[in-house]
């Protein structure tokens, strides 16, 4: 497989997972904050500030008043924004397209169908009545595009590529959720102390992450802090944790690593080590300082991912867009039609 | 059977006694080969099939099989215009025209092999010096190479009318890129999944095998000494107009789609770059330009090429098809000696047509080419997609002048031919929710390979969907529709 190729697959397997959980995330976070329990959970302000933390990665002034229907806009269907849902598709369309020759037809037809009606959801309805819509086709569309990857395509080194993607983003997009749940929370005791539970953001983080109904099954109590924070960290059953994750990514990462040496600063072996870290964790281990195992996770997880471009696919300036001068010459080919 | 022209898609179906017309004879009788499709579309109301129509172009747009539209800011994705009434070529003619297209391949192969080695045919002056050396596809770096398995010219596309005289004629032979196969095979797919029940009524030949033959003709001009040869695609890029067929072409073939990057050249081979290291290349097909392929011999600045490509097709450690330097003999002006080539190289007559053309750097054509452009096409002899054609019925006083001038300034550039009379063919118009009869030309696709070759029993059957337009190409706002060759 080529290096090139092999990028835009994992970087296909990485915006897919992206989307979904961006839409979720929205999803969520707005509507159950409609009927919350607490005066700071239901205030849009919050809410909003809280999905532009999570999409775009900014925190906004508390004297910044946002306005609904454009934090909606930016973060759904505005193609001016990198972090938008939309263009997040539209990334992993890209990456399938330059690399369809590859991938199945199945899976190609099933990416491009769903890019044009993303691509062509009307905004006007998006911002003022259609975001569970949208978001639910998103969440939705994912799911299909991962069956198509799972049930049509050799599971082979471009299948283990793409679930890298998948799996590794997967990793990152739940410990930023968690991150950011873990923000509204200290916000929420800020103002109410503890008189407030912290079950609703505790319930809602697990609803954001798909693992609401999985998580009551197993304790079969009301979330928790320290309960929700184990389930979707170290439960090793669950298909959302971190540690699912990272047992996922090891499994790839030895298909692909198969032939190759394992350096002590390759990512084969920093994926190892951090699985074996994950073994043995307890919460014990990590809840009192949570807030800094995430962003240690984070930072690793990141690490992970460049280690994986440096050793696997090697052409780091892998182009969306061509330039202007490879755009003019693409353009001068005579491909007669 | 008793055909009348009352079926509600035909409503508004005018014959034009200027042209032949494909479905309907001169007294609107239709014609053998159409009757059973004439009267099954009966069948079908109006809005039943404008919505299959709807649903076949959808399915396009679905499944990506698009090309792209350069505009100002950004690149579109488009589908190749399509109508889900096929053209049906009977066996007797198609004979003929296979025949034809393998004949001018073949002759445009020795014809190549000759410009670039010993030239007999412009020493014993058949063909003028001038007019190849003047060619801008002549690549002079090719002189005295031999291509791996003599082929020069692998895939060619070779465009030709009917004319009203119901007789086929060669417009042009494309061997440097020749694109549209994909769509002939996508349009088979659309036409087969939205009028099943009519598509086996008739005994058409497959085209779904050209991958395969595709992949058979660049395996027998491998490099000597290699077993098993590792053939790829190069792409210019995903934004490149013809791109979803190139991944379309390697996904038929299973073999790599790469780009310029994805290569490189070390101890006199071409490589690959996998996640895995290099890996050998020994047959390329590629489709981006010559002047493109190798940034130290041709463009310098150039990004889509390979550094040291060429010299390693040099060395024979790689095979690209087409070669280098095909181009010298799709020149418009060299088509005019094709009569000549076939004869001199084969010792046969030519089994198609060729259109009679007035090549703008003789002086006695030129005059008349000056004086008579209103009855002319002007066309550049080395432009493609329908650009720079000038059709002279529909030029104003001051655009004729202008042509005049253009061709005056450089007459080598230019050749001219009388206004051919393209067939016409019933053609779904959207807007008006009826049949309506449209220009149509026809691209054949021809392999050659070592001790081997080709015809794709079908074809690309491009239609101009304005009104009485005579330009077929896609990038001129053309369609396409579904060819069938029948089999007895």
């Amino acid at each position: 497989m080529l290096a090139r190729v092999a990028n835009n697959l994992f970087w296909m397997g990485r915006y897919i997972e992206r989307s979904e959980h961006l839409a979720r995330f929205l999803n969520v976070n707005y509507f159950s904050s409609l009927d919350a329990p607490d005066e700071l959970s239901q205030s849009r302000q919050f809410v909003l500030r809280s999905v532009m933390y999570m999409s775009a990665n900014e925190i906004i002034d508390a004297d910044i008043t946002l306005e609904e229907e454009a934090v909606l806009f930016n973060v759904g269907l505005n193609l001016e924004q990198p972090y938008s849902i939309v263009n997040t598709f539209i990334n992993a369309h890209e990456n399938a397209r330059s690399s369809r020759d590859l991938i199945s037809t199945e899976l190609f037809e099933c990416i491009n169908r769903i890019n044009h009606s993303f691509k062509g959801y009307p905004i006007e309805k998006f911002v003022k009545s259609g975001l569970y819509e949208f978001t639910s086709m998103v969440t939705q569309s994912a799911s299909e595009v991962r069956s198509k990857i799972k049930g049509t395509l050799l599971h082979d080194e471009v299948y283990a590529i793409i679930m890298l993607g998948v799996y590794l983003e997967r990793a990152i997009q739940v410990s930023r959720i968690i991150n950011s749940k873990l923000s509204d929370v200290a916000a929420a005791k800020e103002i109410y102390g503890d008189v407030i539970d912290g079950s609703y953001q505790w319930s809602t983080l697990l609803k954001c992450v798909s693992t609401h109904d999985m998580m009551r099954s197993f304790y079969k109590k009301t979330p928790s802090r320290k309960t929700t924070l184990e389930f979707i960290i170290l439960n090793g059953k669950c298909p959302r944790s971190i540690k699912s994750c990272l047992y996922q990514i090891y499994k790839y990462i030895c298909i692909i690593s198969k032939n190759r040496q394992i350096t002590d600063d390759s990512a084969a072996f920093l994926i190892g080590k951090m699985k074996a870290d994950f073994e043995y964790k307890l919460i014990t281990d990590i809840e009192d300082n949570i807030e800094e195992f995430i962003a240690d996770l984070i930072e690793h997880l990141v690490l992970i991912a460049d280690k994986l471009e440096d050793n696997y696919f090697n052409i780091s300036d892998a182009i969306v867009k061509p330039d202007v001068k490879v755009a003019t010459e693409i353009k001068k080919q005579t491909q007669k039609q | 059977m008793k055909e009348t022209k009352t079926l509600p898609l035909f409503s508004t179906y005018e014959l034009d006694s200027r042209f032949y017309d494909e479905l309907l004879k001169d007294n609107n009788e239709v014609r053998e080969v159409y009757k059973t499709l004439y009267n099954l579309f009966g069948s079908y109301s109006v809005s039943e099939f404008d919505r299959l129509n709807k649903q076949a172009k959808d399915s396009f747009f679905n499944l990506g099989i698009t090309f792209q539209v350069y505009g100002d800011k950004e690149v579109k994705e488009k589908i190749f215009p399509f109508d889900l009434f096929p053209r049906i070529i009977n066996n007797k003619e198609w004979t003929t025209i296979e025949k034809g297209v393998l004949q001018r391949s073949k002759a445009l192969n020795l014809f190549l092999w000759d410009v670039y080695h010993d030239q007999k045919i412009i020493k014993q002056g058949i063909v003028p010096e001038d007019l190849i050396k003047s060619s801008a596809n002549f690549l002079p770096e090719m002189i005295g190479l031999d291509p791996p398995g003599g082929i020069y010219n692998h895939i060619s596309g070779t465009d030709l009318i009917k004319h009203s005289d119901g007789k086929y004629y060669v417009l042009e032979d494309n061997i440097r890129c020749p694109s549209g196969v994909s769509y002939v095979i996508g349009n088979r797919n659309a036409v087969k999944h939205a009028l099943f029940g009519v598509f086996n009524q008739y005994n058409a030949h497959t085209v779904v095998d050209y991958g395969s033959k595709l992949l058979d003709t660049m395996e027998s001009v491998k490099p000597n000494g290699v077993d098993a040869p590792v053939c790829v695609i190069i792409t210019p890029g995903v934004y490149n107009s013809a791109y979803y067929e190139h991944s379309f072409l390697a996904k038929q073939m299973g073999v790599v789609l790469v780009e310029g990057r994805d290569l490189f050249v070390e101890n006199g081979f071409v490589y690959m770059r996998t996640i895995y290291g290099p890996e050998k290349v020994d047959v390329i097909y590629r489709r981006v330009d010559d002047l493109f392929i190798d940034p130290l011999v041709f463009k310098k600045d150039s990004m889509l090429g390979v550094p040291g490509l060429f010299s390693v097709y040099q060395k024979g450690n790689v095979t690209l098809v087409n070669a280098p330097g095909t181009g010298v003999a799709d020149d418009k002006a060299v088509y005019t000696y094709m009569p000549e080539i076939i004869k001199y190289y084969l010792d046969e007559e030519p089994i198609l047509n060729n259109v009679h053309t007035y090549h703008c750097s003789r002086k006695d054509e030129l005059k008349y080419v000056i004086e008579n452009i209103d009855k002319l096409v002007v066309k550049p002899v080395d432009e493609s997609g329908g650009y720079g054609i000038s059709i002279g019925s529909k030029l104003t006083k001051e655009e004729i002048e202008t042509v005049k001038k253009t061709i005056l300034a450089a007459p080598r550039k230019y050749i001219a031919q009388p206004i051919m009379s393209l067939s016409t063919h019933p053609t779904y118009i959207d807007e008006n929710e009826s049949f309506e009869s449209r220009h149509v030309d026809l691209r054949t696709f021809t392999l050659l390979g070592k001790d081997t070759d080709f015809v794709l029993k079908g074809g690309l059957s491009r239609v101009a969907l304005k009104k009485g337009n005579l330009i077929v190409n896609s990038s001129q706002g053309g369609g396409s529709k579904d060819t069938w060759v029948l089999k007895k």
